[in-house]
């Protein structure tokens, strides 16, 4: 299943920009949001760029391999992902940004598990922690 | 025992308790330096100086910070004027040669297309892990996540041997100004210069065989955190020194781990900003 998601993408998702070894819009087009589901075949935690490739099965039973590129892993164990973060054989629906060309390949935003449980970038994972801090300097703003 | 071997032994003494009054981290030619840092600390100011940050940049956002009027805006709206600020303090100091291509487009960064390892510019202030070990008494080693990359620094003055071809990450020399390490790096290949600000490679431009950096290294006072000062200075692609800033955070659990999977990209689209 593909679905254009573009106009309701999470804010978080889009100022979790990647950190990695170049940018990565010469790929990917950051404008534009797709979701895919599907199953993993495999999740390849690595350096620079983790990699996991998934079947996805259309409306007709027609299945079609993707790839979905992660920012490394230097950046994603920084946030407790391990090589099991991902398992071969689960089910997963992953938002993400899709190629300028729309091939089969999407880079990482947010994945969702069949139990509900979510992963997300190193960056949106901190978010919250970036947001306190900005409440408590408008509150030391408004003490003074 | 002869008026001597008493003397001898005396000596021994005091110079065995002289050394023992010497902190351990003194003796490594790293000093307090040593041990393992990573991405800065989940602040506002640790994610706009998680690559290459200016004090342009952390002025505009302290200012915006400031503003109440700003309370309600997405912080990614902030963070990008700020890095607009950033940029801009980047472009002043840029040669006329150099802006006609500012910003380089990031299709055509050889560590996308040909995963050829970065140069000292962008090297130096690279995300997430920065290793840094003493070697012997005379030498250090950075050690870095990105790249897998690995610098010796000099700390016996050396100069950098005659003849000696520009080499990616250069050849450098390090000294200590009280608790800061400074290091003073020539001979670094031409490089392209990743500049931009929270964590993104954009701002690109090409350095020359001609760049010299200072780089200037001092923990805080608590220990947590690493901050670089780097002045850049080449008379081919700058007119002005360059100064850019980088944060790493303790992180004696953190771990390099290999760096060996980097893919050619299949396809490519020129003029994405």
């Amino acid at each position: 299943m593909v679905r254009l998601g573009s106009l309701i993408l999470l804010w978080a998702l889009l100022v979790a920009r990647v950190t990695a070894h170049h940018a990565f819009s010469p790929v990917y087009d950051d404008r534009r949001t797709i979701t895919v589901a599907g199953v993993v075949t495999e999740f390849r935690f690595v350096n620079p760029h983790a990699m996991m490739s998934m079947d996805v099965t259309d409306d007709g039973g027609r299945v079609t391999k993707w790839s979905v590129e992660f920012a490394g892993r230097l950046n994603l164990s920084e946030v407790g992902w391990t090589a099991e973060s991902i398992k071969a054989g689960e089910r997963v629906t992953v938002t993400g940004n899709p190629t300028h060309t729309n091939s089969n390949g999407i880079f990482f935003r947010k994945l969702v598990r069949s139990d509900g449980s979510e992963l997300l970038p190193a960056a949106a994972q901190r978010e919250s922690a970036i947001e306190q801090e900005r409440r408590e300097r408008a509150k030391a703003r408004q003490a003074k | 025992m002869d008026d001597s071997r008493v003397f001898q032994r005396a000596a021994l003494l005091v110079v065995l308790a002289i050394a023992s009054t010497v902190p351990a981290s003194a003796q490594s030619a790293a000093r307090g330096l040593e041990g393992m840092w990573s991405d800065p600390p989940v602040t506002i100011m640790g994610r706009l100086c998680a690559f290459a940050c200016s004090d342009a940049g952390i002025n505009a956002m302290n200012a915006l910070l400031d503003d109440p009027a700003n309370d309600a805006v997405p912080f990614a709206t902030l963070q990008r004027r700020a890095v607009e600020r950033h940029t801009e303090y980047v472009r002043s100091t840029l040669s006329e040669l150099t802006l006609k291509t500012f910003p380089l487009d990031p299709a055509d960064d050889p560590s996308f297309l040909r995963c050829e390892p970065w140069g000292l510019p962008t090297q130096m202030l690279a995300p997430h892990q920065l290793e840094i070990r003493g070697v012997g008494a005379d030498r250090l080693e950075l050690h870095y996540g990105e790249w897998d990359a690995r610098r010796t620094i000099f700390m016996d003055g050396r100069p950098r041997p005659p003849g000696q071809a520009p080499t990616r990450l250069g050849h450098s020399v390090g000294r200590w100004d009280g608790e800061t390490l400074v290091i003073e790096t020539v001979g670094i290949a031409r490089s392209l210069m990743w500049t931009g600000g929270a964590g993104v490679t954009t701002g690109g431009f090409q350095t020359s065989d001609q760049l010299t950096v200072t780089e200037r290294l001092v923990k805080a006072a608590d220990g947590k955190t690493l901050t670089l000062t780097a002045t850049l200075t080449d008379p081919v692609s700058l007119r002005a020194p360059l100064v850019l800033k980088h944060v790493w955070r303790w992180a004696p659990e953190s771990k390099i781990t290999p760096y060996e999977d980097c893919q050619i990209p299949t396809e490519v689209k020129r003029g994405v900003k």
